[in-house]
């Protein structure tokens, strides 16, 4: 027997141990740290990439709403019609009346978005009476004004280098001068569809196509999963077929989405004959995608409702109907949610599946129904972010903004769901 | 042994470890450990349940073997063994919780009043409400008190109205006990009630149903002494009423609680007789080794 007592074995080997609990904790924070900061960087580079997207340029011009000139207006086909876009070549060449040869002409209408018409248009069908008037109407600009005026186009460069030229920068500087160009709040971008102009573009198109394809897929998935996995994991036995169901179960997670987006179009399109590019079928496919992440999830949240609870509902008389809805589903229930809110969140932020069932065609339109053409938020990201204007860029980021929104408020409702049904046993 | 060993009866002062010895010299000598047929009476008059060359497989292994095993009315039988040995699994027998576990398969005759509960025409549901469980953890369900006693009553159709639920929820808390305790507070969660009256609670669950037999598996495992002393009261109380057969690895219990007394060992049922009996004159080696604290 040696001298040192246990104590002075154990004292001995403190301080290794200390150490190794020290090192530990660093590892630990390093990873965490590391993790913020790519998160940081990332929300900063799209944040300051887009924040200016929420801004647009906008000029005020003085429109005269000459009946001679826009013609019959007396019903909205005729309105329709009406030859608004030179009721504003008119307003612009009244601001500048010393600009009158043909190509400089062009040059100052192109300082305006060729959607300023519709505007003007707009103000026509609300309020019939204006026409013989003349009004103060603030028109979106050019996406290369709204460039300048962001400063992404660089005043200083060589007149062939820019795509503006000397003479429109004079033009802009004399709105400037004149208080008639401002930046003001980009209402569109919230409000319209898809559209080749930059200044003309909004999210609300992708955001309406993805709400639809969401309701699909959440009235699909959800009670479908659930009830597979109540199935299986309560009522079925445990036998080959289930183990087989089981394995398959958990390849389907790991399936890339782009398969599903195959299999999509080969099924829903090809074999039934289902609309293209329609939230009906976005919806379907993302289904197919969320299932096996709903089942597992809520497979697990079955499992994790202790068997006691189990047995003291059997022990009582309740049938196996009785026990699982009566006691083990609402116990199950904020697990299950948790699994479907995470699996809708994927499949929001999904873009390749839907690729393949034509819902990245460029549509103008808002969509109003299951089955009109659509496309979907991270599916007008790629579209944009693939587009050469730079108007598109700060459009994309935007973009972006708005579906991480969307994805953290969803994984938010995730949490407190979580925490509110949570029971104690 | 030591001469001092402590009783193993320390509320039966007649029963002190002297006397026992006394008692032992006379007898006839005990059957041997290798023998593990059944001793003593298995069989009781007029039973409410009667088990007959029960076996009990899990997959391939057997966890009981060939038990035959009464359960008299108004009594309490209780069953004592090694951990392991299979008390549990035939307690779980007797209301078909076992049919729960897929791989689990019985074969041999349980009859209740008569009737095999493991007839193909037998239906587990209602079997449940006769033969009512008590399990070793407290497991209320986790809503209120009320709830907790009025969901057997409600499922199996006994009540009709708020009223007759009210009434069944008060007696059943009467009679387990709990009544004075919890009269104020039916709505909180079980839950939040201590180990023994959540356990008390479960007791009340099950005797709403107004089973004929009450299995119970460890019911004082995971409880203090006190709260012990009170559910032995209780099933003292409720033996009036009910059949109630107990598993209970505290021989102190057995003896204060039970009329009869069945030991079990590695699955084999070894010696049934009366509790003093089995306490103080067991016939099997197994027995006695396991009374006088030798094994287990
Ligand atoms: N669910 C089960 N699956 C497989 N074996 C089991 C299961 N439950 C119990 N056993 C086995 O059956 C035997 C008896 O167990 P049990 O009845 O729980 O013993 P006791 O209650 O007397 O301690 C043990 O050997 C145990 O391993
Ligand atoms: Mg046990």
């Amino acid at each position: 027997m040696s001298e040192t007592s246990n104590i002075d074995i154990v004292k001995k080997g403190l301080g290794k141990r200390y150490r190794a609990e020290k090192r530990f904790r660093i590892y630990g924070i390093c990873a965490i740290a590391s993790s913020l900061i790519f998160l940081a960087f990332l929300f900063i580079s799209i944040g300051s990439n887009g924040y200016t997207a929420f801004q647009q340029t906008f000029i005020r011009l003085t429109v005269h709403f000459d009946p001679e000139i826009l013609g019959d207006t007396t019903n909205r086909e005729s309105i329709a019609s009406a030859n608004f876009p030179s009721i504003v070549k008119q307003s612009l060449s009244m601001m500048f009346p010393e600009v009158t040869s043909r190509s400089d002409k062009r040059l100052l209408n192109a300082l305006i978005s060729s959607g300023a018409s519709y505007n003007v248009r707009d103000i026509v069908i609300e309020n019939p009476n204006c026409i013989g008037k003349t009004m103060q109407v603030w028109v979106p600009a050019d996406d290369d004004v709204d460039m300048l005026i962001k400063g992404h186009i660089n005043r200083e460069a060589q007149e062939g280098e820019r795509r503006l030229n000397d003479k429109q920068l004079g033009w802009i500087e004399q709105l400037e001068k004149d208080g008639n160009l401002k930046k003001r709040f980009n209402m569109t971008f919230f409000t319209a569809g898809d559209s080749r102009e930059p200044e003309l573009a909004g999210i609300w198109g992708a955001v309406s196509g993805s709400f639809f394809t969401m309701i699909v897929t959440l009235v699909l998935s959800f009670p479908i999963g659930v009830a597979a996995a109540i199935y299986l994991e309560e009522f079925a036995k445990k036998n080959r077929w289930t183990d087989i169901i089981e394995v398959n179960i958990n390849n389907l997670a790991a399936v890339p989405s782009i398969v599903f987006g195959l299999l999509g179009l080969a099924v829903f399109l090809n074999f039934f004959g289902m609309p293209r590019s329609a939230p009906l079928v976005g919806g379907l496919v993302m289904t197919l995608m969320t299932l096996p992440v709903i089942i597992i999830a809520s497979r697990a949240a079955l499992k994790s409702v202790p068997p006691s609870i189990r047995e003291a509902a059997l022990g009582v008389g309740a049938s196996q109907v009785q026990m699982v809805f009566h006691h083990v589903l609402p116990l199950a229930l904020p697990g299950m949610l948790t699994g479907a809110i995470i699996g809708m969140a994927r499949a929001l932020g999904e873009t390749a599946p839907l690729l393949m069932i034509g819902m990245v065609a460029f549509i103008v339109d808002i969509p109003s129904g299951f089955t009109d053409p659509s496309t979907a938020l991270p599916v007008q990201i790629f579209l944009w972010a693939d587009s050469p204007e730079r108007g598109f860029l700060e459009k994309t980021s935007a973009a972006i903004m708005v579906l991480l929104t969307f994805l953290i408020a969803m994984n938010a409702l995730a949490v407190i769901l979580r925490k509110k049904f949570e029971k104690r046993w | 042994m030591s001469a001092e060993k402590k009783s193993i009866y320390p509320d039966k002062p007649e029963l002190q470890f002297e006397n026992k010895r006394k008692f032992t010299n006379k007898r006839e000598p005990l059957v041997d450990r290798e023998n593990r047929k059944t001793v003593g009476q298995p069989t009781v008059e007029n039973p409410r349940m009667s088990c007959l060359n029960v076996n009990v497989y899990y997959g391939d292994k057997q966890a009981i073997h060939d038990v035959t095993l009464d359960i008299g009315r108004n009594e309490v039988i209780a069953m004592i063994g090694p951990s392991g040995c299979g008390k549990s699994t035939f307690l779980r027998c007797l209301n078909r919780m076992n049919d729960t576990i897929d791989f689990c398969r019985l074969t041999g005759t349980i009859l209740l009043d008569g009737k095999n509960i493991y007839d193909k025409d037998v239906d587990v549901v209602p079997l449940r409400a006769q033969v009512g469980m008590v399990f070793q953890k407290p497991n209320p369900f986790p809503k209120s008190i009320y709830e907790n006693v009025a969901y057997g009553p409600k499922i199996h159709g006994l009540v009709q109205n708020r009223a007759e639920t009210d009434e069944i929820v008060e007696t059943s808390l009467r009679k387990a006990g709990l009544w004075e305790e919890v009269k104020d507070r039916l709505n909180q969660p079980g839950t939040s009630l201590s180990g023994g009256q959540q356990q008390r609670l479960c007791i009340a669950r099950t005797i709403a149903v107004g089973p004929e037999v009450i299995l119970m598996d460890e019911p004082c495992s995971a409880l203090d002494p006190i709260a012990t002393a009170r559910i032995e009261d209780l099933i003292d109380e409720l033996r009036e009423n009910f059949s109630i057969a107990i598993v209970t690895h505290s021989m102190q219990q057995a003896s204060r609680v039970s009329q009869r007394t069945a030991y079990f060992h590695l699955g084999d049922l070894i010696e049934v007789g009366s509790t003093d009996q089995v306490f103080l004159n067991p016939l099997h080696q197994l027995t006695e080794d396991y009374v006088t604290g030798r094994f287990g």
